[in-house]
């Protein structure tokens, strides 16, 4: 969506040559990670050359792939001492491209570090390196009765490592809250290879939440090479529905009133009818073709859940649902879930080309920002199916184009950017949880200020004061730390009372 | 006064921002505080000129109950925000003590927290957005409100626990919680450390989920549990019937609860020890005088009483890796500083380069 950096290519187009690294600087990546662990052949970097948010592509200068924090640590100092950028990168899944290389960095794939160092149930933590996938971290905890709460919709190919850069959610955090709720503490390696620990299985480890920073802060600050994440025990009970309704507006009335009524749903999406589609095609579920649909999830102790799933069957039946599906078995239950989680392939089967967009809005927003969006896509002549997080507010639309048909792309993200646009008019944010990238960083500076940017510009330098990691993400304009940490000055005319700043 | 200097009180952010722009052109230290009720956490900050109070920002500015979040001024007292709250049944999910006094930012800024957080968390859980005066009277906000964001870095949770020694606390965003419809208290007296522990294990393995849990030293070796469940009411009552099978485990009133806030903020020395959560016996051990109130969900714990500088420094080494802070009185707040200091104080330097914000407060004289 974005229009305006270097690195950009536009869908199908040619690509420029790759910028090669140094033969020295080659020469001693080899050395730090293996011949075999070090990519630089051309036709083996485009496999880097973006991540699940394709729109953006660039080459990578050469691809090391390190076993452990050291070699990370080494492969950091080597590219710091040729000035060379750096850009980690999990399981490249991303969809705003916070994995997408800067042409001739390097690249730092966190994939070949895939240990589970340490489980401690009896003390609620477990160890993990970043290359684990999100979704083995909670089977090698099943056995045991316990697991990792949050659940991305790509939990079974995603890492660890991406979701501490990404702060990824997933359908689940409304109840359970974000990776940031569940990452203990971290190792990582810093600009200048230094390796530290911040936080730990224990809690409120002395000084700044460092670990709290580090988590969403998009492989901005350093590779984190370590992760102590929260086991949970599985709660005794979950039930589920599907809920049909006529419109999107009945379907959000149901969230509303459930929501008021006290009750914490663990996930309750919303889909409208291309969505509902998109996902019945997928997956050979014998779903109805309903104007919205909700799948809601309750957990909890059994009464608990026994109580408040009736009572949510009934408010989403006062709100006009016209048909309450309830799953016969888990296998059920696994499938209505595996329908939604799969949304958003499955609109590739009903659309050659599609943008996601994640903007957040105010709950009780949802029926009106949802008119907004349907009125645009009338407007603009592309479809728009709806698929997202209703219990938080987190839209999903999916804007719908043939990038065959000329000028379609550039379309569908023009609508895209007015969606975020209502997203952000109506007291929102621009992205939920898939993050700034490069996809949004030119609508930061329609969220924040040019001072809040600033600030988080000086959150950045205390941790990379040369801009080495993953620089032209997340902020607007390049942000330069300096010599010395600057700071607002005031303005002769400001101090004399001739003009402010707002 | 406040640290020896007169507390300045602005109503708006405006006034803030002037009285900083003003204290930094001129070189002034400042320091921030709240309702006054933890100023003895940290080490006690070194020449003091401008203490910047909240007590004149005690507007709450948006409360949209349908969207569970609520936007208020930091002089906010948590009494006065749960009132608010309250009569929309919903509540900030946080319980430390002295609510009528402690103020939200103090809240934010000190990491204050009470039994609750085994299963809300703590402030930096429930903070979604935040407005602060930096040092050099700029206002910036992270954040927003909305509970799901991820748009920018993370200002709301640098400022948890940042002691005020980054910048002012101006604004608060919260994700807010349905109040319970019913609740219930259970405990059993006498307890050994094996017994506690057992005790949280059976709860596990039950599928139990109690909203705090508190272990209560009543002499050498000897604790009494006490459980809490929230929720709705068939949940609760199903819950309190299966733990009464735990560890003897009976029905109780909720004095246990406010007992344990006195301890929460009792002196004359009090320190908050960070563990892992079965490490009871170790905690007991390193602090064998006082009293002593432990969670063994979290590994958190408190000590009051008249502790020494030598049972200090022997329950730090004893305790590693996990920390001891000193909440109340004169002994040494920190102990060493962690591996990482040097990005501490380069966090503390990029946001306040002449260290002008409550000099000496923080971990390693940051």
């Amino acid at each position: 969506m974005q229009t305006s950096t270097g690195a950009q290519e536009g869908l199908g187009h040619q690509q420029k040559p790759p910028v090669p690294v140094p033969q020295e600087l080659l020469a001693e990546l080899r050395k730090i990670v293996g011949e075999a662990n070090c990519i630089h052949e051309s036709s083996q970097l485009r496999t880097y050359e973006s991540d699940g948010y394709a729109t953006f592509r660039a080459t990578p200068g050469v691809v090391v792939l390190p076993a452990t924090t050291e070699e990370v640590s080494l492969s950091v100092k080597a590219a710091a001492k040729y000035g060379l950028p750096v850009v980690p990168r999990g399981a490249g899944t991303g969809l705003s491209g916070g994995a997408t290389p800067v042409p001739g960095c390097v690249l730092i794939g966190l994939s070949r570090m895939r240990k589970i160092l340490e489980i401690n149930l009896e003390d609620g933590y477990l160890l993990v390196q970043p290359g684990v996938i999100n979704l083995d971290v909670s089977k090698v905890l099943a056995p045991k009765g316990y697991y990792y709460a949050p659940d991305p919709s790509s939990q079974s190919v995603c890492t660890i490592g991406g979701n501490v850069a990404e702060n990824s959610g997933g359908a689940h955090c409304l109840k359970y809250g974000f990776t940031v709720n569940h990452v203990l503490g971290l190792r990582m390696v810093l600009h200048d290879g230094t390796i530290v620990d911040l936080g730990g299985p224990t809690l409120d480890a002395p000084g700044y939440d460092l670990t709290g920073v580090v988590v969403g802060s998009e492989g901005l600050l350093g590779v984190v090479t370590e992760v102590y994440l929260k086991a949970l025990r599985k709660p005794e009970a979950t039930r589920t529905f599907f809920a049909t309704f006529p419109t999107t507006k009945e379907a959000g009335d149901a969230v509303s009133m459930i929501i008021a009524a006290g009750i914490l749903p663990a996930a309750i999406e919303m889909m409208d009818t291309l969505a509902i589609i998109a996902a019945k095609a997928a997956t050979g579920l014998d779903w109805p073709e309903p104007g919205a649909a909700l799948l809601m999830d309750v957990d909890g102790p059994l009464d608990e859940v026994e109580h408040t799933a009736k009572h949510a069957g009934e408010l989403a039946k006062k709100a006009g649902c016209i048909e309450l599906m309830l799953p016969k078995d888990e296998n059920e239950r696994q499938l209505m879930w595996k329908g939604r989680k799969s949304a958003f392939a499955a609109v590739g089967r009903i659309s050659r080309n599609y943008i996601v967009q994640d903007g957040t809005i105010p709950r009780s927003e949802i029926g009106r920002v949802l008119g907004e969006i349907a009125r645009l896509s009338t407007e603009f002549g592309l479809r728009v199916a709806n698929v997202f997080h209703a219990g938080d507010g987190n839209l999903h639309p999916l804007v719908l184009f043939d990038a065959r048909v000329p000028g379609e792309e550039k379309k569908a993200d023009a609508l895209a950017g007015e969606i975020l646009r209502i997203c952000l008019r109506a007291g929102g944010s621009i992205t939920g949880e898939h993050g700034v990238g490069v996809e949004k960083a030119l609508y930061m500076g329609e969220m924040f200020t040019n001072d809040d940017l600033d600030t988080m510009a000086k959150l950045r330098c205390a941790f990379d004061p040369a801009n080495r990691f993953n620089p032209g993400k997340v902020f607007p304009t390049p942000r330069l730390c300096g010599d010395r940490p600057g700071l607002y000055k005031a303005h002769p005319t400001e101090l004399s009372g001739q003009a402010e700043r707002t | 006064m406040i640290w020896g200097a007169e507390a300045q009180e602005p109503a708006t952010i405006e006034e803030a921002q002037d009285m900083l722009r003003e204290a930094y052109s001129a070189r002034r230290t400042v320091a921030f505080a709240g309702g006054g009720t933890r100023l003895g956490l940290g080490a006690r900050p070194k020449g003091v000129q401008t203490v910047l109070s909240s007590k004149g920002l005690t507007k709450i500015l948006e409360y949209a109950h349908s969207d569970q979040v609520v936007v208020a001024e930091s002089g906010v007292t948590l009494s006065q925000l749960q009132a608010e709250l309250g009569k929309n049944g919903q509540r900030l999910a946080i319980d430390p003590p002295q609510p009528e006094k402690q103020t939200l930012g103090g809240i934010i800024a000190s990491n204050a927290f009470g039994p609750l957080r085994a299963r809300y968390g703590s402030v930096r859980d429930l903070i979604i957005g935040v407005v602060i005066v930096r040092i050099d009277g700029v206002r910036a906000k992270g954040g927003g409100k909305v509970v799901k964001t991820v748009a920018g870095f993370d200002l709301p949770k640098l400022m948890c626990g940042s002691l005020g020694t980054l910048g002012f606390i101006a604004h608060a965003i919260f994700r807010v919680h349905p109040s319970p419809e019913a609740t219930s208290t259970l405990t059993s007296a006498g307890l050994s450390h094996a017994e506690v522990n057992a005790a949280c294990a059976a709860m596990r393995a039950q599928q139990l989920e109690p909203v705090a849990l508190l272990a209560s030293r009543t002499g050498p070796g000897k604790f009494d549990l006490s459980v809490r469940f929230e929720g709705f009411k068939r949940g609760v009552e199903q819950q309190a019937t299966k733990a009464s099978a735990i560890a003897r485990l009976a029905p109780a009133d909720d004095q246990v609860w406010t007992a344990h806030a006195a301890v929460l903020c009792g002196g004359p020395v009090r320190v908050k020890i960070s563990t892992l959560p079965t490490a009871l016996a170790k905690a007991d051990a390193a602090f064998p005088q006082g009293k002593l109130d432990f969670y063994p969900l979290l590994g958190l714990g408190f000590v009051t009483g008249d502790l020494t500088a030598e049972t200090l420094s022997a329950a730090r080494a004893a305790l590693s890796p996990g920390h001891v802070v000193v909440e109340e009185g004169t002994l040494d707040a920190w102990g060493p500083a962690p591996a990482a200091i040097a990005l501490h104080k380069a966090m503390k330097n990029r946001f306040d380069p002449q260290g002008l914000i409550a000099p000496g407060r923080f971990i390693g004289g940051i």
